[in-house]
């Protein structure tokens, strides 16, 4: 492999992982001098780029800053009790969500994740409980939430006029988001000719229109690559960091994505 | 208006990127047409006028059916259900009236001693009955096949029950058989005014079942109250 082509990956998947922009530059230019001056191939001496990034990223990270309480409470469930004919799925469940925390929804399949966050959403009833949300609100369902024949930047004019914003201002925004997602929404592929992972990108940038306040995000990032995931989750912190109230439902939690609550809806004999 | 007009764009959009249904949509009420040409004039108008109302509202049936995925997004990211359903019914009246002209323009070169002004009358209140008939049925019926299979036998039923029963009055094209009498067997008024108070009460009923249908499917459930950011 060339070693420019090796550093430019490098580069990317030290972004990715969120490795300061100084660090980034100081760990680049120390590879590319060891390389120049050994002439190894970058692959054998340091391995793939993904694991090399995730390696230094590993190494550098400082301890998380303990962050000052919380805002104001965003999003308040109180007392969420659903049933689907006889069975049970949610019991008095509870949830407040504050300004600039992220809760993640655990839980095995079929526990009510889903149902938890279109409850949350008002999309579906609950048979007891209620949701108080405080601003607005974006969500990102697990699966739909897209119109096949139309392309990105159509999905991005059509829900940026439902939150007031001008056509230039939506179609702007709508492709900053997919950037940070390292995804180029430009070309004028319909949604039916994405793949999976991309129009998940394109599910997960349309929550985030429009700056809401809280955002529901129901496994958006399935069908997503290692790059994607990690560009996921750096996103939730950039949504985190300006405040806003973020529920994930996962199945996926690492202890580095760094959620401020976790809820686990497994049933207490199944957990 | 903004909210609907774009809702409307992109559903033409929407459709105008189907350009396989699109093809099948303009040539079907022609097929409906050449197979009763042969016969009296009054029997291919009436047929291409039902062939119209057919494919619109087919067309309609399955944009309703597509837009079930992405409304509930678009509502909460600030439409109201009229946004939707307006916007989505603009868009399928234009198709159809793009549809209908070519063939008011075929009729008038091909059919003499007909009132034109009627001819073009039944096309224009089949579109507008045909689009929320279409949407009205996916909003019913949320399963395409079942939708399909209801307008295929209201069509049915609408080629076959005797026109002067009073059980045919029931059926949403009914209008097009008394206004094409009128039109081309040159009958009185009554036709026509008959044919007209139909349609525009078939018109009302059905935007009203579209309306509260997307309403109730749309709404706001009662255990969530949005509260102005403190």
């Amino acid at each position: 492999m060339r070693h420019d082509t090796w550093l430019d990956a490098l580069a990317g998947e030290l972004r990715r992982h969120g490795v300061a922009e100084q660090t980034a530059g100081n760990v680049l230019a120390e590879t590319a001098a060891h390389l120049w001056e050994s002439g190894d191939d970058p692959l054998r001496a340091f391995g793939p780029p993904q694991a090399y990034a995730a390696t230094v990223a590993e190494s550098v990270r400082p301890e998380p800053p303990r962050r000052a309480p919380g805002g104001p409470v965003l999003l308040e469930v109180v007392g969420i009790t659903k049933r689907y004919g006889r069975r049970t799925v949610l019991r008095e469940v509870s949830l407040a969500v504050r300004a600039g925390e992220v809760a993640a929804v655990v839980g095995a399949n079929g526990s009510g994740k889903s149902t938890f966050l279109g409850i949350c959403a008002g999309l579906v009833s609950p048979d007891r409980g209620e949701v108080r949300v405080h601003g607005s609100l974006g969500y990102c369902p697990q699966g739909g939430g897209t119109s096949d024949f139309l392309v990105p930047d159509e999905h991005f004019l059509l829900v940026g006029a439902g939150r007031g914003m001008s056509r230039a201002d939506a179609r702007d925004t709508g492709r900053a988001g997919a950037a940070a997602l390292d995804w180029d929404p430009r070309g004028g592929t319909q949604a039916r000719h994405l793949s999976g992972g991309t129009r998940q990108k394109l599910n997960l940038v349309l929550a985030g229109l429009g700056d809401p306040d809280v955002l529901l995000l129901d496994e958006p990032y399935q069908g997503f690559d290692q790059g994607s995931y990690l560009d996921f989750w750096q996103q939730v912190r950039r949504w985190r960091d300006a405040g806003k109230a973020i529920v994930v439902v996962t199945h996926l939690l690492n202890t580095r994505d760094g959620v401020d609550t976790v809820l686990d809806l497994t049933p207490r004999g199944r957990a | 208006m903004s909210k609907t007009f774009v809702v409307a764009e992109m559903a033409l959009r929407e459709i105008a990127r189907r350009r396989g249904v699109l093809a099948i949509l303009l040539i079907f009420p022609l097929a409906f047409y050449l197979s009763r040409r042969d016969s009296h004039a009054g029997q291919s108008i009436r047929f291409v006028c039902l062939g119209i109302g057919w494919a619109m509202s087919t067309a309609a049936l399955f944009a309703g059916s597509a837009a079930r995925a992405v409304e509930p997004r678009l509502r909460l990211s600030g439409y109201r259900s009229s946004h939707l359903y307006l916007g989505r019914l603009a868009a399928l009246w234009t198709v159809g009236l793009l549809l209908s002209a070519p063939y008011y323009v075929l009729i008038r070169i091909d059919q003499e001693h007909i009132r034109y002004g009627a001819i073009a009358l039944i096309m224009l209140l089949t579109v507008a009955v045909a689009a929320p008939f279409g949407l009205a049925l996916s909003a019913a019926l949320p399963r395409e096949l079942e939708g399909m299979l209801v307008l295929l036998i209201v069509v049915g039923l609408q080629m076959m029950m005797d026109p002067a029963g009073s059980a045919s009055r029931l059926l949403p094209f009914w209008f097009s058989r008394e206004i094409g009498t009128y039109a081309v067997d040159h009958t009185d008024g009554g036709y026509l005014t008959r044919g007209l108070i139909h349609a525009v009460v078939c018109l009302a009923a059905l935007l009203a079942v579209v309306a509260v249908a997307s309403g109730y499917r749309l709404r706001q459930r009662s255990h969530l109250r949005f509260v102005a950011r403190r």
